[in-house]
């Protein structure tokens, strides 16, 4: 493998409903707080990696131009890499495979969505297939229902269980956010609360579903060389993994889902990890719906198909648990789509560097990032370790 | 760079329009260059698309759409957006990182699906001041031109001449989208669109599909006889007001110097054979070729005047017919880089040209009067 590649900055924005501000200025917000977090300068970076949902999200194309300024961008190589809903975990693998090549030594990866700005919903709409899906898929809360239907009939998993499990995860990510104080919505709920909520599309009530925010985070990647000279203490990259399905929803497994198998595994085999639940001391999962976090769990290993709910209701991935999950509230929480992935790399990078403040997980020394996007298409992983 | 990095095979299906769809498309120009290098699909190790939200017929996560028709499927992959030129480099650096033997860099645009290019190219304006201007793509580069005659004294008739030679040399093409024996007038007689810019010195809207396929040293001496080396790159960009910044001194000299200094080439004119450039705007191939030090500042009219960069010159400029022939948006930059490689190869057909090409020049650029420009030097 080439270089070793830490992290050594993290800045977020304060998320949530941002009307104070203009999309150039959120964006500027995450990076002046990268550069106070690390200490660095603009002439420290050598290249930076901008990151996004389509332009319809915001009525804007090609952000990266918008943001020269804002981003400390001019006059350096720029790099636009967008997949999605994982275009957060994307543009931070661009930042490392640059550093971890020799071409640069240290890159600067910004993520950024405003999306109060426009409808998300309209504009995920037109990520489907024109002709024959688009008619049925619209949104994204009807892909994710059906995910989560055809995975618990697969596995025989009573509806009132994962209903129950589901209403626990809301309840447990809500009064984590408490804890962050970047998140967006903080309201203290009761399972009750989440179980009796608004249908949005079945079984998906008002509860499970993420909300739409703006917010900027940036993430400062180094070589193993500029990482020990800058950094105290930086996280470092163990692996990474990424994988993509074909358009057609339907035409694959969405329950034993290949693309965030393989991803995990693939991130898991670098990182040398071959028991994630012990190995992994806290993960961030990309969960903009309760059911699909239950999902996500079996996927990467964390137990067996079938079996989150149950392990969800015993508590093994409450903040106390064995394997803490989304302790930052997670994207149920906070959702701005095109740095949504990215702070999920700045929490895990927070978390084993023991600055997470009121959401650490004393001792956490291991952890895992994860975003997914496209038609429940792409799944990208990323472990990060607090040794080299 | 740790180790070295080669394109094996380029392939492309370019030109106007087509009445094959995008995925067919796709799929046709990913076997095409896997089948050259007598790769399975099962053994290319990752894919790095190009493609672009707006310039992909109304259709969002351009990557969501094509991801298995070029051959992605439960493979590690990703996507750039603008410049295609991108995804060469983030090809070339998945290599170099030790993780993939071979990478496949892919642009894809179907132009002849999407609204014209100045409709799309004004929502890179931002909303509130530059957009409602009407500043685009077209109108920028107008402004851009206008200063560039007035400061250095080239003329009408100079700028034209660009457009001559460049859709002159697309007679030689079969991939370009227009081409044709023009003289000087005709250029400047064609509809003026945005003044000083006539038709025919603004590129049209094209589909292009371009596959490159790159691998590491071992693997590359394996697939091929002719492999042709990545040797440097350079990218910078700009700030992002128009009025910001000086339009005639953008750029394009600092990315050439990144990619000049990793190549280690002091004397440009001398040291590279020959140039594929963007030229979305005929006038920007002789700035451009400034900036890239082929000539001194304010001289690109006297460098077209010298026959220079004439197909049969000693520093040939897009024997290819450039973008003023074919212009598939954001598959433009890796359409240059396909277009010399084939140059060092001495596959480029009608229009290879004379001498031997060791070492070549391909640079893309998007983005109002070149905001973002990107370098790349392909060796032998």
């Amino acid at each position: 493998m080439g270089r070793a590649v830490a992290i050594i900055g993290v800045g977020q924005s304060k998320h949530g409903k941002r009307m104070d501000v203009c999309y150039p200025d959120l964006v500027r917000e995450a990076v002046v707080a990268v550069f106070e977090d690390s200490g660095l300068t603009p002439d420290d970076i050598d290249g930076v990696v901008s990151g996004t949902m389509p332009s319809m999200m915001e009525g804007v194309a090609m952000t990266h131009f918008y943001f020269a300024e804002a981003m400390q961008a001019v006059g350096k190589p720029i790099l636009k890499t967008e997949t999605c809903g994982s275009t957060g975990v994307s543009t931070a693998q661009t930042a490392y495979y640059w550093v971890s090549s020799g071409m640069a030594d240290v890159v600067l990866a910004v993520g950024h969505e405003k999306m109060n700005e426009g409808d998300s919903q309209a504009t995920m709409t037109t990520v489907m297939e024109p002709f024959y899906q688009k008619y049925f898929l619209s949104g994204a809360p009807g892909v994710f229902s059906m995910q989560s239907q055809g995975w618990s009939v697969r596995f025989n998993i009573p509806e009132e269980k994962v209903r129950e499990a589901a209403a626990v995860i809301s309840v447990n990510h809500h009064d984590s956010a408490f804890d962050n104080p970047y998140a967006h919505v903080k309201v203290r709920l009761t399972v009750d609360d989440v179980k009796n909520a608004k249908v949005i599309t079945y079984p998906i009530r008002l509860y499970d579903v993420c909300p739409n925010s703006d917010g900027a985070c940036a993430v400062i990647f180094a070589s193993e060389e500029m990482a020990k000279k800058l950094c105290k203490k930086p996280a470092w990259v163990k692996g990474v993994g990424y994988r993509g399905e074909e358009q057609f929803f339907g035409d694959s497994d969405k329950a034993v889902w290949p693309s965030a198998v393989g991803a995990a595994k693939e991130a898991y085999e670098q990182a040398g990890i071959t028991n994630p639940r012990k190995e992994l001391d806290v993960a961030e999962v990309y969960n903009p719906f309760t059911y699909q976090e239950m999902l996500f769990y079996e996927c990467f290993g964390f137990c067996d198909f079938g079996e989150a709910p149950d392990l969800v209701l015993k508590g093994v991935f409450s903040r106390d648990g064995e394997l803490p999950c989304d302790p930052s509230g997670g994207v149920l929480c906070t959702n701005p789509i095109g740095a949504t992935g990215l702070i999920r790399v700045a929490e895990a990078a927070m978390q084993v560097t023991d600055k997470a403040g009121a959401r650490q997980i004393p001792g956490a020394k291991m952890a895992l990032a994860h975003a997914m996007g496209g038609i429940d298409q792409f799944n990208g992983v990323l472990i990060l370790g607090s040794e080299l | 760079m740790l180790n070295k990095v080669a394109i094996v095979e380029v392939a492309q299906i370019s030109g106007p329009d087509s009445k094959d769809n995008f995925y067919d498309q796709a799929y046709w120009v990913t076997k095409e260059v896997l089948d050259k290098a007598g790769l399975k699909r099962e053994e290319l190790g990752t894919v790095v698309s190009t493609a672009s939200d707006v310039f992909h017929g109304g259709i969002s996560c351009a990557n969501a759409y094509y991801w298995e028709s070029v051959g992605a499927f439960l493979k590690n992959g990703t996507r750039q957006d603008g410049e295609s030129i991108f995804a060469l480099y983030y090809a070339a650096m998945r290599i170099l990182s030790g993780h993939y033997e071979t990478a496949l860099a892919v642009a894809l645009c179907k132009g002849s699906e999407n609204p014209e290019n100045d409709t799309i190219t004004q929502f890179f304006a931002d909303p509130f001041y530059q957009r409602p201007v009407g500043l685009n793509e077209t109108t920028a580069a107008a402004l851009q031109m206008r200063q560039y005659m007035d400061r250095y004294g080239i003329s009408e008739e100079q700028c034209a001449k660009v457009a001559v030679k460049n859709l002159g040399n697309a007679l030689r093409n079969p991939n370009a989208h227009r081409k044709g024996r023009y003289t000087v007038d005709d250029i400047l007689d064609s509809k003026r669109l945005v003044d000083p810019l006539t038709e025919l010195q603004c590129a049209p809207k094209s589909e292009g599909m371009v596959a490159v396929l790159l691998a590491s040293e071992d693997k590359a001496r394996e697939l091929t006889g002719k492999p042709v080396w990545f040797k440097g790159y350079g990218c910078s960009l700009d700030a992002f007001f128009v009025g910001d910044r000086d339009l005639l001194r953008g750029q394009l000299r600092h990315a050439s110097a990144m990619a000049y200094k990793m190549a280690g080439i002091s004397e440009p004119r001398r040291e590279i054979d020959l140039a594929e450039i963007s030229e979305p705007y005929a006038f920007q191939e002789l700035m451009w070729c400034e900036h890239l030090g082929f000539c001194g500042e304010g001289e690109g009219g006297k460098l077209i005047d010298s026959m220079a960069t004439q197909i049969d010159g000693d520093m040939p400029v897009n024997p290819s017919g450039g973008l003023l022939a074919n212009n598939p948006y954001v598959s433009r930059g890796l359409q240059r880089v396909l277009e010399a490689v084939l140059q060092i190869r001495g596959q480029a057909g009608e229009r290879q040209v004379d001498k031997k090409v060791n070492t070549a020049l391909a640079h893309g650029t998007h983005g109002f009067a070149g905001q973002c420009h990107a370098v790349v030097i392909l060796g032998s």
